[in-house]
């Protein structure tokens, strides 16, 4: 690991009960930096995520956060840890009984002594900041899609976090929308120096906004690189991500037939 | 056979699992009332929903059953002619048992399963997740309060089904068989002793326990053991948690009895 970097990813495998879906990933991220994490749907990037945010649980040595092993962290230290970090679900998980305005106080209620109207004008504040100051007063379920993540930015941003995860930041909303969103994100590493992750699969989103771009195809490490590296790339599969070919089908109908009936077809002699 | 042996292992290794996870998500629900944030609020927001808003249910009920304990100790009573101990009968009966089971399964069906599809609904929604990212306790934030004020609501809504259902009985027995009112409250007030009503306090708060632990409990883990997180799982969660919570209620009911009888 070199100074620059703030996380430090060595060989992360990860399950689900006995399925294994990340296979040794093994690489940094930079602080200070916008880190993209692509792949295609499947391949892992939300799970990834959900190791750097301390919600799946790694092994020793798997982790490294500025030189200390996360995979020992105990409840305190990794409570410490997350009240440096901020989180953009895929869903923005607004808590759908509290206004707007209340979803984005509850971090600063929680973890500060703050005065309640000093609060709610860091509410607002951080809602004037992704373009929602006048719906402060709204519940979740009257916002649209693109408005709750931008509600769900706010909440992740209350707390001024040296690190942001952003999972899937423009699925779901209109290209006007998501251009915005990745204004944010720039706006806010270059404004604030802050290091943040973006697991997505737009391609246009990650090219425009990445400083490092990771690859990552059926669990495993494909490539990592400057977005002109990526660009340039000469493997086979990214190539084919980047220029959105679909996958070859290699019919096989003796296993296509034992996926229908549950068992192997016995052959028949003649 | 071999593989029947297999799947009785697996499964008992599945229960073992479940109570002890069970038994660690009820630590981490008492470790909740000395953590931050604070609960004065959230238990009176909850108070008001396990409490107030049951209040027309309990009523109902505790009315009903009164009164068809009033119509069935009459007909018991007269028999023999004692007439007038239904005021005892119909009192002993609802403090001492009905009181705090009928609370407990009414508060189960309407609070429990609410509680357990927004525990859910969060869970599914990944806010129990953004809850834990932004540092905040859960249980503290979510469950405590809900215990917390459990423990208050309950033996205050089981004194309140007692004494409606005691008053339904009144209803029979003075307005329907024409029992001289003072004989009947006599007869209340000369029965009941603290013990019985210690008895139902106890009931209530073990009642209220069993159903936050089991009702939240389910919420919590919705969809986590399929690994699929969708409606589907909440409402077989709320179906499981208020079936289990009643029989959890019915059979500690049973123990308590046993115990201080």
């Amino acid at each position: 690991m070199t100074n620059t970097e703030i996380i430090d990813i060595c060989g992360l495998n990860s399950y689900y009960g006995d399925r294994q879906v990340l296979f040794d990933i093994e690489f940094g991220i930079p602080r200070n930096r916008i880190t993209v994490i692509m792949g295609v749907s499947g391949c892992g990037k939300t799970t990834l995520l959900r190791h750097l945010i301390g919600l799946k649980s790694s092994r020793p040595k798997e982790l490294m956060i500025e030189g200390e092993d996360m995979g020992g962290f105990r409840e305190s230290r990794m409570n410490q840890y997350r009240s440096r970090i901020g989180v953009l679900f895929q869903s923005g998980a607004l808590f759908n009984s509290m206004t707007v305005a209340d979803n984005v106080s509850v971090p600063l209620r929680v973890h500060s002594k703050l005065h309640k109207e000093t609060i709610r004008i860091i509410a607002t504040i951080k809602l004037h900041q992704v373009g929602l100051s006048e719906f402060c007063d709204y519940m979740p379920s009257q916002l649209s899609g693109g408005m709750q993540k931008r509600a769900g930015l706010a909440r992740a941003l209350a707390m001024d976090p040296e690190i942001l995860f952003v999972d899937e930041p423009s699925s779901g909303l209109d290209p006007i929308t998501a251009a915005g969103l990745d204004n944010l994100i720039l706006e806010l590493k270059d404004t604030l120096g802050m290091t943040i992750i973006v697991v997505t699969h737009e391609l246009e989103s990650a090219f425009r906004i990445a400083d490092q771009i990771v690859v990552l195809d059926k669990g495993r490490l494909l490539t990592a690189g400057s977005p002109e590296e990526i660009q340039t790339s000469q493997d086979e599969r990214v190539v084919q991500f980047l220029e959105r070919q679909a996958d070859q089908k290699q019919e096989n109908n003796e296993a296509y037939i034992k996926t229908l009936v549950g068992r192997q077809i016995p052959q028949v002699q003649d | 056979m071999l593989r029947y042996v297999r799947m009785l292992g697996a499964l008992a290794l599945e229960n073992i699992e479940n109570l002890g996870r069970m038994g660690v998500y009820f630590s981490r629900m008492l470790r909740g009332i000395i953590r931050p944030p604070g609960k004065f609020w959230p238990v009176v927001k909850q108070i008001e929903f396990v409490g107030t808003k049951s209040f027309f249910v309990i009523g109902f009920t505790a009315i009903s059953t009164g009164m068809v304990l009033g119509l069935q100790g009459h007909y018991t009573l007269s028999k023999f002619g004692s007439e007038s101990v239904l005021g005892a009968a119909v009192a002993l009966s609802l403090i001492r048992e009905l009181g705090p089971v009928l609370t407990g399964l009414m508060v189960t069906g309407r609070a429990g399963s609410a509680m357990c599809a927004e525990i859910g609904i969060m869970r599914i929604d990944e806010q129990i997740d953004a809850l834990e990212c932004m540092a905040i306790d859960p249980y503290a934030y979510l469950i405590t309060p809900k215990l917390v004020a459990s423990l208050i609501a309950f033996p205050l809504l089981t004194a309140y089904c007692d004494v409606v259902g005691i008053f339904g009985g009144y209803l029979v027995g003075v307005g329907l068989f024409g029992l001289n009112p003072g004989v009947y409250m006599n007869s209340v007030q000369n029965s009941v002793l603290w013990e019985d009503v210690y008895m139902g306090i106890v009931k209530s708060l073990c009642f209220s326990v069993l159903m936050i632990w089991i009702c939240t409990y389910k919420g919590y883990y919705t969809g986590l053991d399929e690994g699929n997180f969708g409606p589907e799982q909440v409402s077989r969660a709320t179906t499981k948690a208020v079936v289990l919570a009643s029989i959890a209620i019915l059979l500690c009911d049973y123990f308590v009895t046993s115990v201080m009888t």
